[in-house]
């Protein structure tokens, strides 16, 4: 009987998987079709074909003005909202498995406030301005890297990292790293900087460029498939560090593994756009309530539903407003938290509390 | 399995709390070990099964030492199931079990049909069947209990290893399960809080005191009254019922005439 339903249970999942990719690509097309200028599907996909493979009439596809708003500036962000909302959900369920809470986001290690940190020490400071036109994403980077270095460290200090102890290291490291902000902020009185910092600290995507994209996206595709083979590791961190050495697995070394991959890839996640909140929480646990705990599915699907998702809150910013854009950050909380509450409410999640 | 532990010290916190346990454990045997609570019966444990690491001393699987061995090696020798099994997240029980496998697979190697027929043989044999897709958080503890030991069944090893494996179990289940392990080819250490268990189904037992092992024997022979009375300062009764079990009956201290 059990037998029967897992073969059942099991092309269900590679259907959904599979679906999902279809929608994936529907919503490219379509995202790239909403906006201030109407352009149709065939033209669309007309210049994607001839600038990725060279077919089709060079004259028309190649340049001019339907091609360059495709190609130049509606594409780029499509595909950066992809390596994003991919790259901050499966990160989000890393994170999670590597403190053994389901509360924790991609964020979570002090990354957050690192990533500020370094964020304002451009805008009020200055510093970094070597790095070229995007030198607050280069400092933010830098700042979310070495505080989750730092984290690693201070865990490790007196006994191997646990879950606890990182987290607790975690909040340490936030706290001082957001007193340095706010200590910035406060003494350089500059009007200017602090909106641009806040600005920043709420998301975009505008800044999408084929120059970073290019290094981002094989990143966060690369990490995904990393993390889908460690299927096995992540399911045995939910059970914690004695159970997993009994099944034959010492966590000690993955933990630092995963959190390093991780920590890199929401680095370039924060440097190319700033910091896109709830997305790394409410997918992960919208999937779990769906499919279960198994990472073999869950890695996955978050991840092509964080893409999917991604696309499409930015495309409400874009439209939601006329004249103007809305910062993701804002509408990702503000899409995704009553989804969160309503499918809470909906189906009995306990968190895994058997209370 | 052969199991040896050769002078086992284990200082935590600044208490030694094993002071130099030095045990042959008979193969293909259930093992009782038994003392009273904070004798050190979970540290010993946790030594032989790898979480703790002793001061002193070493462990022997098959006359080799436990810490020769890759994780994966000695996950494939001996299974567990500790005391305290609560779960954060929410796996449905065919995964728990299913995690028994992974001591035998790879980091991408899938689950085969073996492996969900071996899943289903031992729910079958714990008696779980009907809950394989039901959520671990929403059981009973004894339910737990029992999926944690299909678990360990699922591991397939010559050697398992139980912390006070009745803890939460009703009568019916504390016998149950005594029996299901009973009958299993393998060695079995566990250690057990409840002397009438002990006395029924163990082979040997151990009985640890402040860190050291002050009787040994089959439990017919050792657990007498006297034995009891120094390690537990208990007044006991033994009698024996019409079908020549033994049976300890507790004299509390208040109704003593």
């Amino acid at each position: 009987m059990i037998k029967n339903k897992q073969s059942l249970k099991k092309p269900f999942y590679l259907i959904v998987l599979i679906i999902l990719l279809a929608l994936l690509l529907c919503s490219v097309v379509l995202a790239v079709a909403i906006g201030s200028t109407d352009i149709s599907a065939s033209d669309i996909y007309q210049v994607i074909l001839f600038k990725l493979l060279k077919i089709g009439d060079a004259q028309k596809f190649g340049s001019g003005v339907i091609s360059d708003i495709i190609w130049f500036v509606r594409l780029p962000r499509i595909v950066l909202a992809i390596a994003v909302g991919m790259g901050l959900s499966v990160c989000g369920v890393v994170m999670q498995a590597i403190v053994k809470n389901p509360l924790a986001d991609p964020y979570i290690l002090g990354i957050s406030s690192g990533a500020s940190l370094g964020a304002t020490l451009a805008v009020m400071l200055g510093i970094g301005a070597i790095f070229g036109s995007n030198f607050i994403g280069v400092t933010a980077f830098f700042g979310a890297f070495f505080v989750s270095l730092g984290v690693v460290m201070l865990a490790n200090i007196n006994g191997r990292a646990s879950s606890m102890k990182l987290l607790l290291a975690g909040m340490a490291f936030s706290a001082v790293c957001s007193a340095f902000s706010n200590f910035i902020v406060y003494f350089a009185k500059d009007k200017d900087g602090i909106q641009t910092i806040t600005y920043w600290l709420m998301g975009s995507l505008a800044g999408a460029s084929w120059d970073s994209i290019v290094v981002i996206l094989p990143f966060i595709l690369l990490g995904t498939l990393f993390f889908w083979t460690q299927n096995r590791t992540l399911n045995l961190m939910l059970l914690g560090d004695e159970t997993s050495i009994t099944l034959g697995t010492n966590l000690h070394r993955w933990r630092q593994v995963y959190l390093l991959i991780s920590s890199a890839m929401i680095g370039f996640i924060v440097y190319a756009s700033g910091m896109i909140g709830f997305v790394g929480l409410v997918i992960p646990h919208t999937i779990r309530m769906l499919f279960g705990t198994d990472h073999k599915k869950l890695i996955p699907l978050t991840a092509l539903v964080g893409a999917i998702f991604l696309i499409w809150a930015d495309v409400l910013c874009r439209v939601v407003i006329e004249g103007t854009e809305l910062p993701i950050g804002i509408l990702t909380s503000m899409i995704g938290a009553p989804c969160f509450i309503y499918l809470m409410v909906k189906k009995r999640y306990g968190f895994g509390g058997g209370d | 399995m052969e199991v040896k532990t050769q002078e086992i010290w284990m200082e935590l916190s600044g208490h030694q709390i094993l002071k130099g346990i030095d045990i042959q454990m008979p193969t293909q045997k259930l093992i009782g070990i038994i003392g009273p609570n904070g004798s050190g019966k979970s540290t010993l444990l946790k030594c032989i099964y790898r979480v703790l690491k002793p001061t002193h001393g070493a462990v022997y699987l098959d006359n080799r030492k436990l810490s020769d061995y890759a994780y994966r090696e000695s996950a494939q020798k001996m299974a567990v199931v500790a005391q305290h099994n609560y779960y954060n997240f929410d796996f449905s029980v065919i995964d728990v079990v299913l995690m028994g496998r992974s001591p035998h697979k790879k980091q991408m190697e899938r689950n085969t049909i073996k492996d969900y027929q071996i899943v289903r043989e031992a729910l079958e044999k714990v008696g779980m069947s009907d809950f394989a897709q039901r959520s671990f958080s929403t059981l009973s503890g004894g339910e737990q209990q029992r999926v944690i030991l299909a678990r360990a069944l699922a591991q397939q090893t010559p050697c398992l290893i139980l912390d006070e494996p009745t803890n939460h179990l009703d009568i019916k289940y504390q016998l149950q399960l005594m029996d299901i392990i009973k009958k299993l080819n393998c060695t079995i250490i566990a250690a057990i809080h409840d002397l009438n268990i002990a006395m029924m189904y163990c082979d040997v037992i151990y009985v640890i005191k402040d860190g050291i092992v002050v009787a040994d024997g089959k439990p017919e022979v050792i657990l007498t009254k006297e034995l009891i009375d120094q390690i537990y300062e208990v007044d006991v009764e033994l009698i024996k019922d019409s079908n020549g079990n033994t049976h300890i009956l507790y004299q509390p201290a208040h109704r003593a005439k």
